[in-house]
């Protein structure tokens, strides 16, 4: 038995993307269920996966045609009061070798139709590896099924095997969502958000910033109610897409809507948060005025040093961040970082030459390793961020930071440490 | 339609049931799967997965992986990890992935044992069956590997086989313990509920073996063969109902919903199970369901005053009008006992 695997962030800076060792990548060695993987594999459980992901439009219903091992997690998105949208068409094991099933859904689609009480927005076929291998054309599949009933049907690919993909499953269905919006006369003054399923929180300065510069209706899909109101975001003058996993769906809202995207990231550090307002001001063609939030909410990180002093985080990933990124925030405001569980990759290995710099004692550990079976939590972790880091260290004050309301720019910072001073605060209190 | 699921979702698959068996037996469990059938397993079918530690991984295939076939790329990460993770015997558990792509498990099987070193188990899974198949398979597996050697009988002691979250809502045999303590049974070893792969070993030492699921018949049957241990069947944990005078359906898996039967006075009760029945413990008007349809017909027209099932049924039982009860089943609905 080996101890867990990590790597310091100093020696992980010297190496690149294509040289990275072993343990960080994931192909070469086989996956341990972290609670992060358990997020990244089994989205269903927690979050939104292909399958909740694929019902963000307003009035849509899904049929899930696969084995039944592929659907069984979806029983917990019941809670969550999706169970009346669900369908199931259950394959055997003669159906996912020679695919006859597929002649078989539109009707069942037709039979669905029976169970509900209004006409679908839209019914979104999800399938799975099965089809993966077997090259099933949905495209086709859900032309047949739009025949036989006449409801609109799109794909939903829950294609796990192409997980590494340039178009992961995340991407594909944040494609396959914004594919029913339709070309319609636009309006200067109405934006998109996208790239979260759920809406941003909603003392999110961005609404104010967007008003300052005469922008009068925001639109995201985590706020669509109806369809009419889903059916709206083709008004809009452009799009500010907020993860990267939608920028396929941007570019085929450019191309079929001409609606021009803008990509911001979300990040932590208040230097960059301040500086890609300036730039989303000048692509817009005004200047946004962020100084008051901007103050605040240095404020308010002072404030939270002063009350709980110079706390050592262990960072997860499962949370609403790039580890990597959000590290180098809590080292910028005079925190430290001693452990991150993450995914390091092309996207963020910038953020780790930074890192080796400022903190290079750092340690990061691969949630994916099957070494982290072995893990023992370190002494010297004063607070955990994240779902898993917070698994990891249970008996230290920790935020999971992975809740519905989407965190960017300076609230996302302030609802981090909300989230953290409400978290030590309990602790403490139940001592 | 068949196989159309239009008021319940999936119940749990054979994968599933094989990842209970091997649980706790100390073993390297290996889903062959691109992620999400590990993902099931750990984030919702195996309610033990944070509470007690288990080498249980993905394979994490992606898809030139399944086109090229690359098995040996698959037992070089195993052989990696048997040195990094401590165990026993390696367990390969099959998906719709190798499925699909015919894999031979058999070979599979062969290629890892010569590359570890290490007993290799396959199981020839496929994730479109129910989990009864896939414990059925594993507990028969495990026992006709491990349980060789005939030992001497200790007096008194029971061997306890079926007893898996799913088929239980458990996940320790503290409460069940105590049942069987009550009924005389002092030293009692749950085959894969704390216990692990050295109960397997000395199977032979048991007085007795108490089968409480039928996914367990085959491996008992198999060592009543072996060392002639008796066996009988039964489900002793199952709870009382003030019922009587009534017509009532229990659903749930058979020796579960015989011992529910057993305890309802003055009643006439059906058996149903959507997991499997064994003939020789069936009453004549016991069904196995096999499609939501039969379900929601059986529970409209049967004439039932009672129902005593799983409430994640419910949404299927039509218009059904008379009273339900709960009666949780890990395997359907996903909830453990209170």
């Amino acid at each position: 038995m080996v101890d867990a695997y990590y790597i310091t962030a100093k020696q992980l800076a010297k190496l690149s993307c294509e040289t990275l060792p072993e343990e960080l990548t994931s192909a070469k060695h086989m996956i341990y269920s972290s609670p992060a993987t358990l997020d990244f594999n089994s989205p269903g459980a927690k979050g939104f996966g292909v399958k909740r992901a694929g019902l963000a439009i307003p009035g849509s219903v899904m049929l899930l045609i696969a084995p039944g091992c592929c659907g069984r997690n979806t029983q917990l998105l019941n809670a969550l009061g999706y169970s009346e949208r669900f369908f199931y068409l259950m394959l055997d094991d003669t159906d996912i070798v020679t695919g006859r099933y597929v002649s078989k859904i539109p009707k069942a689609c037709e039979e669905l139709l029976g169970e509900l009480a209004q006409k679908p927005s839209v019914i979104m076929l999800c399938v799975t590896c099965v089809d993966a291998l077997l090259g099933t054309d949905m495209e086709r599949v859900c032309r047949a099924c739009e025949q036989r009933t006449g409801v609109k049907a799109a794909p939903a690919y829950m294609y796990a095997l192409t997980r590494e993909k340039r178009l992961p499953p995340m991407g594909l269905v944040r494609k396959s969502v914004y594919s029913l919006l339709e070309p319609q006369q636009r309006y200067s003054r109405e934006c998109n958000i996208l790239g979260f399923f759920s809406a941003l929180d909603d003392g999110c300065e961005i609404y104010d910033l967007l008003s300052q510069a005469g922008i009068k209706k925001v639109r995201e899909i985590g706020r669509c109610k109806t369809f009419e109101e889903y059916s709206g975001m083709s008004r809009a003058n452009f799009s500010i897409v907020l993860n990267s996993e939608a920028r396929a769906a941007a570019q085929d809202m450019q191309q079929r809507l001409g609606i021009p995207f803008i990509e911001l990231t979300r990040m932590f550090r208040l230097d960059k948060i301040a500086n890609q307002y300036r730039l989303l001001g000048q692509a817009i063609g005004a200047e946004l005025d962020d100084t008051e939030y901007y103050e605040k909410t240095k404020e308010q990180i002072e404030s939270f040093k002063k009350k709980h002093g110079s706390l050592t985080f262990a960072v997860g990933e499962s949370l609403n961040a790039d580890s990597f990124e959000l590290a180098l925030a809590l080292i910028g405001w005079g925190f430290k970082v001693n452990e991150i569980y993450g995914t390091v990759g092309e996207r963020n290995f910038v953020f780790v030459k930074k890192l080796a710099q400022l903190s290079p004692d750092t340690r990061i550990y691969s949630n994916l390793s099957p070494t982290m079976m072995n893990y023992v939590p370190s002494e010297d972790t004063d607070a955990a961020v994240g779902a898993d880091a917070v698994y990891y260290h249970k008996d230290k004050p920790g935020a999971d930071f992975n809740g519905e309301e989407q965190p960017f720019g300076y609230r996302g910072v302030a609802m981090l440490f909300e989230q953290l001073d409400k978290a030590i605060d309990e602790r403490r209190s139940a001592r | 339609m068949k196989k159309l699921l239009k008021h319940i979702s999936p119940l749990a698959p054979d994968d599933s049931g094989v990842c209970a068996v091997l649980y706790e037996m100390g073993g390297i469990t290996v889903i062959c799967d691109a992620g999400g059938c590990a993902g099931n397993v750990c984030g919702f079918d195996e309610p033990r997965w944070f509470k007690k530690r288990s080498a249980l991984f993905s394979a994490g295939l992606r898809d030139m992986d399944a086109i090229l076939g690359r098995d040996e790329l698959l037992v070089k990460k195993l052989k990696t990890m048997t040195e990094q993770v401590e165990g026993r015997f390696i367990a390969i558990v099959g998906t719709p992935v190798p499925a699909v792509i015919a894999t031979d498990m058999k070979a599979l099987e062969r290629m890892s044992e010569k590359q570890t070193g290490l007993a290799c188990l396959a199981f020839r899974t496929d994730g479109t069956k129910l989990y009864d198949h896939g414990e059925q398979m594993a507990y028969h597996r495990l026992f006709g590997h491990f349980a060789e050697k005939k030992l001497p009988v200790k007096k008194g002691r029971l061997g306890v086989i079926g007893a898996t979250p799913l088929n239980t809502g458990e996940t320790d045999s503290r409460a069940m313990r105590e049942v069987l303590k009550e009924k005389g049974w002092e030293d009692v070893v749950f085959f894969g509920l704390d216990s692990g792969a050295d109960d397997v070993i000395n199977a032979s030492e048991c007085e007795r073996l108490l089968v409480i699921s039928p996914s367990g018949l085959k491996a008992a049957e198999l060592l009543n063969e072996r060392f002639a241990t008796p066996f009988e069947v039964g489900f002793p944990f199952a709870p009382s109902f003030d019922i009587s005078g009534k017509k009532v359906l229990v659903v749930h898996q058979q020796f579960a919903a015989n011992a529910v039967r057993e305890k309802l006075s003055d009643c006439d009760v059906t058996v149903a199970s959507w997991f499997m029945m064994d003939k020789r413990y069936m009453q004549e008007r016991d069904v196995r369901i096999t499609q939501e349809e039969e379900f929601s017909d059986l529970c409209e027209n049967g004439g039932y005053d009672v129902i005593i099932a799983d409430s994640f049924f419910r949404r299927a039982a039509g218009n059904f009008e008379g009273r339900w009860i709960d009666l949780p089943h890990f395997a359907a609905g996903g909830r453990l006992n209170d």
